[in-house]
């Protein structure tokens, strides 16, 4: 009876997990890092329907316009974080700013894995000449003082290209550099291994071998560092706008929300106005940032769990 | 060593065309030129203007005029500012000063932190005490240096009024007495503790990985089977090897500290670089601007060229390939 107990069993043998399977387990498991992706969801969703819920968060749903009627009044049951200096509704606000943050950082973390990937795994792939070439590039970018060059190539497109979007290529253009040198040195690795060979035998091309076998070997490097430089990239946006360089002042971001606390009496007196962006841009970063550590683990073959 | 050192040198040196370059071209992109800077505002004769832009040289082809612009920045003359209608030079010797003694403050406290918390944690790994310590510094690591910075002046400024919130000297003491230097301290603590506090974080935890991995090794066991008390392998076999891969992290910071810089002092209205950098941008004082860009970029160079050469003495693979 033992015997075939088993032998039915056998006969439905378990498939065993597949890799990502196995990671959005660990994943799943991680505590900090679910409640850190509750949050970032819940931020992009009510950033993403700001406009539906603008109406119903006050009276005054007017993001841009200033109402002198309704200026610097504290949290109250009509407006539930109060209003600003120019008398516009905070939480609106914030639900907006989130929008223009979010949007800023998904498109310039975009931007940058994309160039990043592509160079890198060029210059690691081919080696010789195009990956000294290419690298030789990479440490150019990289040696640019980040903060510095992003005010000065501002400066010089500001008018030239519409305000949000001057913001995403330089920031973009300016920080691929790392991405570029992480995706050489793995798949400098990664070509090592004897199916690329293989593959290259019977004739795949260049570009086929890295989209088909390289790149999804990477892809867990690439995912768990596009995680992290979207922290940084919304870090970016929010201490640009706050010095006066980054989006537009008229579109609200956290950054220029929060660039009211440059006058004393706004910083001192009325932190209704200055703390909800701050605090809601703290969160969002920590949050991030304990997803990109609960990728990471969760991506690593090694880690125990 | 040395062969290693001058070849990372000379390989600074295409970068820094490369840079120079790159400087250049952007400062002719930008709108407008410093030619208002150089001559006599009130004169506007067309023809003195015309006469004015021939004789300094703007409508030279413009390799000669990057020629010209490079051999005066190699020699220390960096044009007029337009804004102070004092030579650039001056201007930034004003200012220096100033946020090099943030600079250093803060890089003392990054490391008086650091040294404190990284070996604690070094030393009961896995504890409260630890987990706590990793606790602050993830936070550290998250908020944002600009919105640390608006919180620092809030609660310590505003509300326990223990620091000033604005300015590098209180203008009422006289130059060169003790109080004046304690009042520069004063001004430049808070601003120094929000940039040294950015980069705390890296090196603790650094520093704590490192003692803990340096724990578990022989001549550790040695030490302790001759006898020596644990305080003594803590703070001098195991520190002494710890500290090594540190001072590569110096370089590094260079950029890091212009970086936060230019974001700090604005915040605390405190005179220095950083300021004089984004003041020069809004008031368009291009051969400031120029000049700042190209120095700061500099820096960043030799700061990463520091960290290399440091790696090299620190790590003798590195120096091989």
């Amino acid at each position: 009876m033992a015997s075939s107990t088993t032998l039915t069993q056998q006969k439905k043998p378990e498939r065993s997990l597949s890799p990502w399977q196995i990671a959005r387990k660990k994943f799943f498991k991680n505590k900090l890092a679910m409640v850190s992706s509750v949050y970032i969801l819940v931020v992009t969703i009510l950033a993403l329907l700001a406009p539906f819920l603008a109406p119903y968060l006050s009276p005054s749903p007017d993001i841009v316009k200033v109402n002198i009627g309704s200026m610097n009044i504290p949290p109250n049951s009509e407006h539930i974080l109060g209003t600003d200096k120019s008398g516009r509704d905070v939480l609106t606000r914030l639900f907006y700013g989130g929008r223009i943050s979010l949007l800023v950082g998904f498109s310039a973390t975009l931007m940058v894995i994309t160039l990043g990937t592509l160079v890198g795994s060029i210059a690691g792939f081919f080696g010789g000449i195009v990956d000294n070439i290419l690298m030789r590039f990479t440490d150019l970018v990289l040696n640019f003082p980040f903060l510095v060059f992003v005010m000065v190539l501002n400066t010089i497109l500001y008018g030239i290209v519409d305000g949000l979007w001057v913001l995403i290529i330089v920031i973009g253009v300016l920080s691929w550099g790392g991405v570029a040198r992480l995706v050489r040195s793995k798949i400098l690795a990664e070509k090592e291994n004897e199916y690329i060979l293989a593959a290259l035998s019977i004739g795949c091309s260049p570009v086929k071998v890295i989209w088909k076998h390289l790149l999804p070997n990477v892809m867990s490097t690439i995912i768990v560092q596009a995680t992290l430089i979207f922290a940084s990239m919304i870090v970016a946006e929010s201490a640009l706008s706050y010095l006066g360089f980054g989006v537009p002042q008229s579109t609200p971001s956290w950054g220029i929300m929060l660039a009211s606390a440059n006058e004393p009496d706004v910083l001192q007196g009325k932190p209704w106005i200055w703390m909800p962006p701050a605090i809601a841009l703290t969160l969002t970063i920590l949050s991030i940032n304990f997803i990109g550590e609960g990728l990471k683990d969760a991506l690593n073959p090694k880690s125990l769990r | 060593m040395l062969k290693y050192s001058i070849r990372r040198l000379l390989g600074m040196i295409p970068m820094l065309i490369l840079v120079s370059i790159v400087v250049f071209s952007l400062a002719k992109m930008m709108p407008g030129d410093s030619l208002s800077g150089e001559i006599d505002p009130l004169n506007t004769n067309p023809e003195y203007i015309a006469e004015m832009r021939e004789k300094l040289g703007y409508n030279d082809p413009i390799h000669i005029q990057y020629f010209d612009w490079i051999t005066g920045f190699a020699q220390g003359d960096f044009g007029k500012s337009t804004r102070f209608k004092i030579p650039v030079k001056d201007v930034i010797l004003e200012k220096l000063p100033n946020t090099l003694f943030l600079g250093l403050t803060a890089l003392f406290i990054t490391y008086v932190l650091a040294f404190m918390m990284g070996m604690y944690s070094g030393r009961k790994p896995y504890t409260i005490g630890d987990n706590a310590i990793a606790g602050i510094n993830y936070i550290m690591l998250a908020i944002p240096s600009f919105v640390a910075a608006v919180f620092a002046i809030y609660l310590f400024s505003f509300k326990l009024d223990w620091f000033p919130f604005g300015g590098s000297v209180d203008i009422l003491v006289e130059k060169g007495t003790m109080e004046y230097w304690f009042s520069r301290l004063h001004h430049v603590l808070l601003p120094a503790l929000v940039l040294g506090a950015m980069s705390t974080a890296s090196y603790t935890q650094f520093l704590r990985n490192d003692i803990i991995e340096n724990s578990r090794k022989d001549f550790v066991r040695t030490a302790r089977a001759k006898g020596t008390p644990m305080k003594k392998i803590y703070n001098v076999h195991i520190l002494r090897n710890s500290i090594i891969p540190l001072v590569t992290f110096l370089g590094f910071d260079f950029a890091a500290l212009i970086g936060g810089a230019i974001i700090t002092e604005s915040i605390f209205t405190y005179p220095g670089i950083g300021q004089l950098f984004l003041e020069s941008i809004l008031s368009r004082d291009y051969p400031t601007l120029m000049a700042l860009t190209m120095l700061l970029s500099v820096l960043t160079l030799v700061g990463n060229l520091i960290a290399d050469i440091l790696y090299g003495v620190v790590d003798p693979r590195i120096r091989l390939d």
